[in-house]
């Protein structure tokens, strides 16, 4: 490539990079300030003086190392399952031919586009029925067995669809039934397409805000996304710094997770995955 | 004449089939179609939570839903931010996911730049947004520095639309960009070549051999920006709470008014059960479209 | 075979979960646990919430568990309103205000009969009575003033609000021409209506109380935005923003506390905010208007629900938790309705940043004679459907008196509710 092309490339990055950078800058700086600076105008870039109160005040105001465990575990549950449930389905759409499969797959399908405000309160009733209020059922099962893993079975099914068929067929003179051809030949195949999935499950099952709010209400069992909204002083009003000190603290590991995770991840999608 | 056996290979075959599909099946009918039909149950009531009244009044909501002076312009809403959103949204993860794609120093910089606000808590992200929306704040700050008096972003009908159509974009294009980014370094690279020899330019390169190439990948980034576009609600809450007049109004926006703030369960389930019945022509008509433009989709 | 078992399963499930709200038996004599949904999370307030409960706690050996749920401000009242639905509710809930109309007047809320009130403020519990009975105990009764950022309004010549007080020239007039001349002075902002930002029009009140404007009449019947004091009320507010830039114009926030404006309209409870405030500033009342001096309230109420398992139990515990004793302890945080405990005496204790005289001006003389922010049944529909119609007021050129009608034209139905 020309110098030319090189800068203009790298200027247009670089433009471009502005709106998504100043806000994270924001908050991760913002947790450092003094309170009285955090919504100083015009916005400081650098903080006038440091300080790392704020983030041992998360700890110390709430049980913040269990609420991020909450979180932790919840979402690796969430994604195992989905894992689970979506392969299996998105293989069965993709390479299985059985009678009603394209109908089933797209009343499945339509599960897909139903934002949770919509079902809100019908699940809450189903839930305080089971007895699974204030527990964290809701959010294990609803995205496993529910809408969102919907979006998995989807990309599962995208991408056994473009597995050549070839190593099936010898498998199955081999004599395997579906389920070895399944686990022992699909889908160490499909481990990019997995990844995807997983890395969309478990964001969203760690940024999921209304479900816990309305279905927990015991600070031990909080997840992350609500313990930020209970940071406020003597008066309700938010404790900014400490909130944005624990936005912080939920994001920096994933986006870090990401960062070693991204080329491989990247990469082998782009060898065997979704390219159609 | 010998007698088949009940289990032939094709009969074993749809039963893996059924039961592969079972749990998310089942899981559907529970999760999915379940509370949507008590949705439709709850619509044909009027229901008072408050005053503990949940009575039977049949299509009254539904009729109530035809005579709404507001719904023809929260549709409109809908439809402008929907398309505004997934334009925006796939136009931009395709230009970022090409300008990394060329074999550049510091692509995994920017990489993690455009991803970093997809894991950024939705408070702060709008919070900041919210600061840097205002007459005075940062965008018209950098505006102003190149001789461009902004607007009142969040003030004007247009204006505060387009402002929660990048806000939405600048959080999630992340994704896009990286599922984009996938299929087009899945791209073999003798087509480019071949094409170079024909002398086909960078355009029509990109026009004839990367868009059907990764046209799986566009259907399934605009379902699940259709999804997200659908989804869209703290946000609104935050920025605009629907305004100026109703400019911003969406319908989910809409239908959590009417069942959470204004408490009108039973028209809040009306305006689910429309929403639902939009969603199914549009999963639909998606469906069937694809199979005209996404390249070997079998 | 397939269909028809899963049209029973789905029978089945409509039946368990769909009067799931409505089968809740009361629970027998015997032990009873208590739970009350709050929107603070502060550990202060919990620890001194969990004290009182105790002590109860240990008075009522069948009371085995109060248990305190702490929901988001923001999403407070949806979440509330989803546990009802969901039947789940709490046994007690805080209410908000601009909730309490629709709380009170659905009957979800246990009467309090025979609660003493004669130690109340009347104007404090006005808003939270049903047929002439207490059903909430207003347990935050916050008034609101004017805090002055004293260096800016000096840096910019003008006389702090104490002298203009002394002088008796504390008027609505002598505001805006103050806050006008520390925007021309300092460019920052004037006078900020905290929360209002264009959209919470309610924080108004505290301004147009002050020509004897109202929302809609006391009935709720009629509404009163375009009424000749309203319009008046208005059009000033519209001259001091667009043409005196008194006040920082739609999308533009400014932040008082952190030294961005010379003064803010709050409620007094904001004072902790001035903690490590590093300018001079002081509390005042309101300004006087064209109708003479006034007061403007806002609040929040306790109240039990009917709905609940155990209302009985949650009606004396909610008596327990308010009375004179645990009153002048929570008085720390939220300032008390009770005629008793407002002198400046008692709030100064628990009130270390305001001076004895700013609590007697503005929280004791407050609370005893003003007026509540507005509010009405079915609130919600009605502050959203004037926040749409009053959009179009915020423009340089607007013509205030068809923009007032327009309001009046889109509330009226729903005033008649």
């Amino acid at each position: 490539m020309s110098l030319r092309a090189k800068t203009a490339v790298y200027g247009l990055l670089c433009v471009l990079a502005l709106p998504f950078l100043f806000p994270t800058w924001w908050m991760v700086t913002s947790s450092v300030k003094p309170l009285s600076e955090v919504f100083a105008f015009p916005p400081t870039l650098f903080p006038s003086s440091v300080s790392f109160q704020a983030y041992r005040d998360v700890f110390t105001l709430q049980p913040f190392a269990q609420q991020y465990f909450n979180s932790m575990y919840i979402a690796l549950a969430v994604t195992v399952g989905t894992l689970a449930v979506s392969s299996l389905a998105g293989y069965a759409f993709a390479r299985i031919r059985f009678p009603g499969a394209n109908v089933l797959f797209l009343v499945i399908l339509t599960g897909l586009l139903i934002p949770s405000e919509v079902t809100i309160v019908p699940l809450f009733q189903m839930f305080h029925s089971w007895g699974m209020i204030d527990t964290h059922w809701p959010l294990i099962l609803v995205p496993i067995l529910g809408a969102p893993s919907v979006l998995a079975t989807f990309i599962m099914r995208q991408f056994f669809l473009a597995l050549p068929g070839e190593l099936e067929e010898a498998a199955r003179m081999d004599g395997l039934g579906r389920f070895a051809i399944f686990s022992r030949i699909a889908l160490p195949l499909a481990r990019p397409a997995l990844g995807a999935v997983a890395i969309f499950t478990f964001l969203h099952s760690w940024n999921l805000y209304l479900e816990p709010i309305v279905f927990l209400s015991t600070a031990e069992k909080f997840t992350l996304p609500q313990a930020l909204t209970q940071f406020v002083d003597a008066y309700g009003g938010p404790m900014w710094n400490v909130q944005l000190s624990a936005a912080s603290l939920t994001a920096i590991p994933v986006l870090v997770i990401f960062v070693i995770a991204q080329r491989q991840f990247i990469e082998g999608l782009a060898h065997t995955g979704l390219k159609g | 004449m010998t007698k088949k056996p009940f289990w032939t290979g094709r009969r074993r075959d749809h039963l893996a089939g059924y039961l592969f599909v079972a749990p998310q099946l089942l899981g559907s009918i529970v999760f999915v179609f379940v509370p949507l039909g008590l949705v439709f149950w709850y619509s044909l009531h009027e229901w008072n939570v408050l005053a503990d009244t949940f009575d039977f009044v049949g299509a009254q909501n539904y009729q109530a839903l035809a005579d709404d002076p507001k719904l023809p312009g929260v549709l409109a809403a809908t439809g402008l931010f929907s398309v505004g959103l997934v334009a925006l949204n796939l136009s931009l993860a395709l230009l970022l996911a090409v300008l990394l794609n060329q074999r550049l120093r510091g692509t995994i910089f920017f990489r993690t730049v455009f991803f970093s606000p997809v894991v950024v808590s939705l408070v702060a992200w709008t919070i900041v947004w919210g600061f840097l929306l205002q007459d005075n704040g940062g965008i018209n700050g950098m505006l102003g520095a190149i001789g461009v008096d902004g607007p009142n972003w969040l003030r004007g009908e247009t204006t505060a639309m387009v402002s929660v159509v990048v806000v939405q974009v600048v959080k999630n294009v992340g994704l896009n960009m990286v599922l984009f980014l996938a299929a087009l370094q899945g791209v073999p690279a003798n087509l480019y070549e071949a094409a170079k020899v024909d002398g086909a330019g960078r355009w029509r390169q990109f026009r004839t051999i990367t868009v059907p190439l990764i046209s799986p990948t566009i259907l399934l980034t605009m379902i699940i920006t259709v999804v997200g576009s659908l989804q869209i609600f703290a946000q609104i809450a935050v920025l605009t709470q629907g305004g100026p007049g109703t400019s911003t109004t969406v319908l989910v926006y809409y239908l959590y008014q009417q069942a959470f703030q204004f408490h009108h369960f039973g028209y809040g389930a009306t305006l689910s059960v429309l929403l639902f019945a939009i969603v199914l022509v549009l999963t639909v008509v998606q469906w069937q479209l694809r199979k005209k433009w996404v390249f070997h989709e079998s | 075979m397939k269909i028809r078992a899963t049209a029973l399963a789905l029978a089945g499930l409509l039946a368990l979960t769909a009067c799931g709200g409505k089968t809740e038996e009361p629970a027998a004599a015997g032990p009873v646990s208590l739970r009350m949904t709050v929107w603070t999370s502060n550990e202060a307030h919990l620890k001194l919430f969990n004290e009182i409960a105790a002590a109860y706690r240990a008075e009522h050996p069948n009371v085995t568990e109060i248990k305190f749920d702490p929901i988001p401000f923001e999403s407070y009242t949806t979440t509330l309103t989803t546990q009802i639905a969901g039947g789940n509710g709490p046994d007690l809930a805080w209410v908000l205000e601009n909730a309490a109309p629709d709380f009170v007047s659905s009957g979800a809320l246990v009467p309090l009969d025979g609660y003493d009130t004669s130690d109340l403020v009347p104007a404090a519990t006005k808003l939270w009575q049903k047929d002439g009975k207490l059903v909430a105990y207003p347990f935050s009764t916050s008034p609101f003033g004017v805090f002055v950022n004293n260096d800016l309004l000096k840096a910019a010549g003008q006389p702090t609000a104490a002298e203009l007080i002394a002088q008796g020239k504390w008027t609505w007039d002598n505001v805006i021409a103050a806050a006008t001349a520390v925007n021309t002075k300092s460019g920052k902002a004037g006078l900020v209506v905290r929360d209002f930002d264009y959209k919470g029009w309610d924080n108004l009140s505290t301004v147009w109380a002050g020509w004897g404007a109202e929302a809609w009449s006391a009935d709720g019947k009629t509404c009163g935005f375009n009424k000749p004091a309203m319009v008046e009320a208005m059009t000033f507010l519209h001259r001091a923003i667009f043409t005196g830039k008194a006040l920082p114009g739609p999308g533009t926030t400014a932040d008082f506390f952190a030294g961005d404006a010379g003064m803010t309209i709050t409620q007094i409870s904001r004072a902790s905010l001035l903690k490590d405030g590093k300018f001079g500033w002081d509390l005042v009342p309101l300004p006087s208007g064209p109708k003479g001096n006034y007061a403007v309230i806002g609040q929040a109420g306790l109240g039990a629900l009917k709905k609940g398992r155990n209302a009985k139990a949650a009606a004396e515990f909610l008596t327990y938790f308010t009375n004179a004793a645990n009153s002048a302890k929570l008085a720390a945080y939220f300032p008390p309705p009770r005629k008793s405990q407002l002198n400046a005496e008692t709030l100064a204790k628990t009130n270390p940043l305001l001076k004895p005289d700013q609590l007697q001006k503005v929280v004791v003389d407050g609370i005893s004679t003003g007026v509540v922010k507005p509010s009405h049944s079915g609130q919600a529909e009605i502050a959203q459907a004037v926040r749409a119609a009053l959009d179009p007021l915020w423009k340089a050129d607007a013509n205030v008196t068809a923009v007032l009608d327009g309001v009046c034209s889109s509330i009226n139905p729903l005033l008649a509710k």
